[in-house]
């Protein structure tokens, strides 16, 4: 079913005298999720989907075709149709188009896992999961309590006319719990370890062993009953201190989406919009206060968003994007690195192979500094902790942004004081980081995988990850 | 019908439903007025459900040979049994009642080549070259076959033009966009003039704005980002459920404004006869003169609800369990030169970015910003362009506080929905709370 290499490089060989660079794609991705729901089982669905894609540089057009067919006589039809797609983009791309250097690569790579998410049967999946939710009902207030375990596994074939020939394996799960209390018209939601699925490694169900999620069932029932009798989140200036799961997201939406060259080019601006960060600002512009250091590393291991060849055939990397505060770097691929002068970074993917690569965050990481949470608590005079995402929203050029949390606590001299309900916190991205004065050490770091990154046209979901300690900003806007 | 769902209804074993659907999709994207990005695919995937007492398992492949099939039974047949009975459910889809006959296909809009869209966007690149382009162009066409075994089948093609277009200025950028059954009804010239013009527009006159509240004039794009997170928080069969939704409590009750009525209306609008199920397809009012009727639901879901079935699922097992795809706000009377000239002190909206409607959803309280236009309005004229603007905005509030629709209405696109897209007019809404703006650090 795999198509073979030889039937890769005879295609990519027809190709050659039409197009200046071709490469093939194949995935088979499998994906199984079981959710509970109230004592139910909730969702519980199997899904294997198979793609061949073909793209084509002829002139200065690009040409992509794809097919779930991936035969050999599909895979010779979907290479003429990128090429004839290829083609009409030519009438109209009169730009040049430049791709930075590659060396061939010939490997083969597989994520790491102890336990395979397939070996263990969907009953077990449901036990655990019924473990973990049971205990939450109960209360009167306690609406709804879910659960949901998800398996992920992409196999990847690449081949291109640069020489290389990968192959690529991924196997990643993902889970969490989540409790609804409402009372009148208050409804209040808490979830762990975060929301919309929980949290995501590319690990086997030694993950999901390791999140203990029955552990953290009544902990979880309680903050979301405590939160429906919590005073609301004041409007306000105040020092803000946010849990690494929250900042993971600010990092996300704020350093990861502005840091992708294809936005700051304009070439996304239709859907997902530009970048504030503009090349000539590179080396230059102060994006963050000295102590923000924010990498890209796709090299992690247990990560969702790390592997070993991006779907250029660019090796992973890890580098700077911030450093000491300063903008030095973008998430690059071969055809968009030569408009800075650079050479690809190597962060090109797809959703699978019927989608077109472009430039995704990998793992987008704000890096440890050295002080611990504790300390960090300790020395707020008067401050707001918020953690777990709730809302986001971010303009187009990823300067204004307004999240909203699950929960926060008031800080009084330096103690964590009572709960808050609804938290929001507003801002301008440069201006928030540069009030960062605190960043938390590595005891309260923790890489954040986010499975459910949206970008392009059809819109594809990236699966990404990013560390992030807890850290404080001064003088933040509440409410 | 294809023999591909008639083997995999046979392979199920049990009672069961399925559903095939064939794409052929090609998106032309461009940007900086060039193309960048140029796209065809021919997709196929199967959606199998099984019921097994009660309960039911869901299983999905993109291979459809008798092996895949057979195993793709196995999945979902062992899901059903790990699963529990849904609570009132009474099975599968019986009545097979005929669907209704709409023109969902157009064989030109099937066949447009790619040379054909890159010549219209190359047209309107050169047309106005003071100005940059940004977008997407895309053509395709669908078949989709659904059944179950208790003998419905249903069969229909469909095929969709889609356009939006960015034109980008010294100062601002415009927008327009255009989605039908047909691609006669996408112009991309017109979109690009009209999107020139508002690119244009003001240009040498910038103006700021406090934080407030003000009268909003929104543009059929707005609404439509608007309703995308209502359906998602408020319209749904689960969001009716789990108690999220402001319809809880409210079913038959007044909470809107009169002049507000939003319907799922498949027959009129982007027509397409029946639901992935095999309900025929059938107006529903979800709000109607402000009253609240109905969330959107699935067999099973309207079941446990005891709720009227709408003909709303699109996936077999979705956990949504109901959406609107194909929304209809009902029009006014009035223009959206008329709304801006009873203005005194207002915001002429384009378009929304990055909406986001989980902060509380039981007052379905939104934030987001405007894009591509955003004007000031004085004394009932557009005197300047404003910066892009952070909104936070309850739309319980302001879909009670409608001053004026528009009688003419724009089809729009959405990302997650390949059959229908949301029909909008223009609307004039009272206080709408205008909470910050975007703003370049030095």
């Amino acid at each position: 079913m795999k198509p073979e290499r030889a039937q890769l490089e005879d295609v990519l060989r027809s190709l050659a005298p039409a197009a200046r660079y071709a490469d093939i794609r194949h995935t088979a991705t499998h994906q199984q999720h079981v959710k509970v729901r109230n004592g139910e089982v909730d969702h519980l669905s199997s899904t294997v989907d198979r793609a061949i894609g073909v793209r084509v540089l002829v002139g200065n057009g690009w040409g992509f075709a794809a097919s779930s067919d991936v035969s050999e006589e599909s895979l010779r039809r979907t290479a003429a149709r990128a090429l004839e797609v290829a083609a009409a983009s030519n009438v109209a791309s009169t730009q040049p188009v430049t791709l930075s250097d590659i060396e061939p690569h010939v490997a083969k790579w597989e994520s790491a896992y102890r336990i395979d998410p397939w070996s263990i049967s969907i009953g077990q999946k449901i036990e655990h999961l019924m473990n973990a939710t049971e205990p939450m009902r109960g209360d009167a207030r306690i609406h709804q309590v879910s659960g949901e375990i998800s398996c992920y596994r992409q196999e990847k074939t690449f081949a291109s006319t640069a020489g290389s020939f990968l192959e690529q394996t991924t196997t990643q799960m993902g889970g969490g719990i989540e409790a609804v209390a409402i009372d009148g018209d208050e409804f209040q939601r808490r979830t762990y370890p975060n929301p919309f699925g929980g949290d995501f490694q590319a690990e086997g169900w030694e993950f999901i062993e390791r999140l203990d999620m029955p552990r953290k069932a009544l902990e979880v029932r309680d903050e979301a009953l405590a939160l429906l009798a919590a005073p609301k989140a004041p409007a306000g200036r105040f020092d803000l201190i946010v849990g690494s799961a929250q900042l993971a997201l600010q990092v996300h939406e704020s350093c990861g989406h502005p840091t992708e060259l294809d936005r700051a080019m304009g070439l996304e601006i239709s859907l997902a919009g530009g970048s504030f960060l503009q090349p000539a600002m590179l080396g230059t512009f102060r994006y963050g206060s000295d102590l923000v250091n924010i990498v890209a590393d796709a090299t992690i291991a247990g990560s969702i968003g790390s592997f070993a060849f991006d779907d250029d055939g660019v090796p992973a990397q890890r580098f700077h994007l911030i450093e000491n505060g300063m903008f030095v770097d973008y998430l690059t691929g071969r055809d968009t690195a030569p408009f800075i002068g650079r050479a690809s970074n190597g962060t090109v993917r797809a959703e699978s192979a019927a989608r077109i690569p472009i430039i995704r965050m990998t793992n987008i990481n704000l890096e440890p500094g050295d002080t611990p949470l504790a300390d960090i608590i300790a020395s707020t005079k008067r401050g707001i902790f918020v953690e777990t995402n709730k809302s986001w929203s971010i303009d187009d050029l990823r300067l204004n942004f307004q999240f909203g949390c699950e929960v926060a606590y008031e800080i009084e001299n330096g103690r964590l004081g009572r709960m808050l309900r609804n938290p929001l916190y507003t801002g301008n991205t440069p201006d928030f980081w540069r009030s960062c004065d605190a960043i938390g050490d590595r005891a309260s770091w923790q890489v954040w995988g986010l499975p459910n990154c949206g970008k392009g046209d059809p819109m594809q979901t990236m699966r990404v990850a990013h560390g992030a300690p807890a850290a404080r900003f001064r003088n933040v806007e509440m409410g | 019908m294809s023999a591909i769902l008639e083997r995999a209804l046979e392979a199920a074993n049990a009672e069961a439903d399925a559903s095939y659907i064939s794409v052929d999709q090609n998106i032309t994207r461009f940007a900086n007025s060039q193309i960048i990005q140029n796209m065809s695919e021919e997709s196929a995937w199967l959606t199998l459900r099984v019921i097994v007492d009660g309960a039911m398992g869901v299983a999905t492949t993109t291979v459809f040979d008798d092996e895949e099939i057979a195993r793709t039974a196995d999945l979902a047949r062992e899901a059903a049994q790990h699963s529990n009975p849904i609570q009132g459910f009474k099975g599968l889809y019986r009545d097979n009642e005929p669907v209704p006959r709409v023109e969902s296909f157009d064989a030109r809009t099937a066949a447009v080549a790619p040379l054909e869209k890159a010549r219209a966007l190359r047209d309107m690149f050169d047309r106005a070259t003071q100005l940059q382009f940004a977008g997407s162009y895309s053509t395709g066409s669908a078949t989709v076959e659904c059944g179950n075994t208790h003998g419905v089948r249903r069969s229909a093609q469909m095929t969709h033009a889609d356009a939006t277009v960015i034109a980008i200025g010294g100062s601002g950028s415009g927008y327009a966009t255009a989605r039908e059954r047909s691609c006669d009804g996408v112009a991309i010239a017109a979109l690009g003039e009209e999107a020139a013009l508002k690119a244009t527009l003001a240009s040498d006159r910038l103006e700021d704005l406090e934080p407030g509240a003000y009268d909003v004039i929104l543009e059929p794009p707005a609404l439509a980002e608007v309703f995308d997170w209502m359906n998602m928080i408020a319209f749904t069969g689960q969001s009716f459920e789990d108690g999220s939704s402001f319809f809880v409590g409210n079913l038959g009750k007044r909470v809107l404004a009169e002049n507000f009525t939003l319907v799922d209306d498949a027959i009129e609008y982007m027509p397409f006869p029946f639901d992935i199920e095999g309900l025929p397809k059938r107006r529903v009012a979800l709000i109607e003169n402000g009253v609240i009727r109905t969330p959107v639901l699935d067999q099973a879901w309207a079941d446990r609800l005891g709720l009227a079935p709408t003909a709303n699922a699109w996936h077999l097992g979705a956990p949504d369990h109901g959406a609107a795809f194909h929304l209809v706000m009902a029009g006014g009377d009035s223009t959206r030169e008329e709304m801006i000239r009873s203005t005194k002190l207002g915001i002429w909206v384009t378009r929304f970015n990055y909406v986001n409607g989980l902060l509380e959803p039981k007052s379905a309280l939104m934030t987001g910003t405007t894009r591509d236009g955003t004007f000031l309005v004085r004394d009932g004229e557009v005197v300047a362009r404003l910066p892009n603007l952070r909104w936070t905005q309850s739309m319980v509030e302001a879909f009670s506080n409608i001053d004026a629709i528009s009688r003419e209405r724009r089809s729009v696109g959405t990302w997650y929905n390949m059959f229908g897209g949301t029909l909008a007019p223009v609307v004039k809404i009272r206080g709408w709370n205008i909470t910050g703006k975007q703003e370049q650090s030095a």
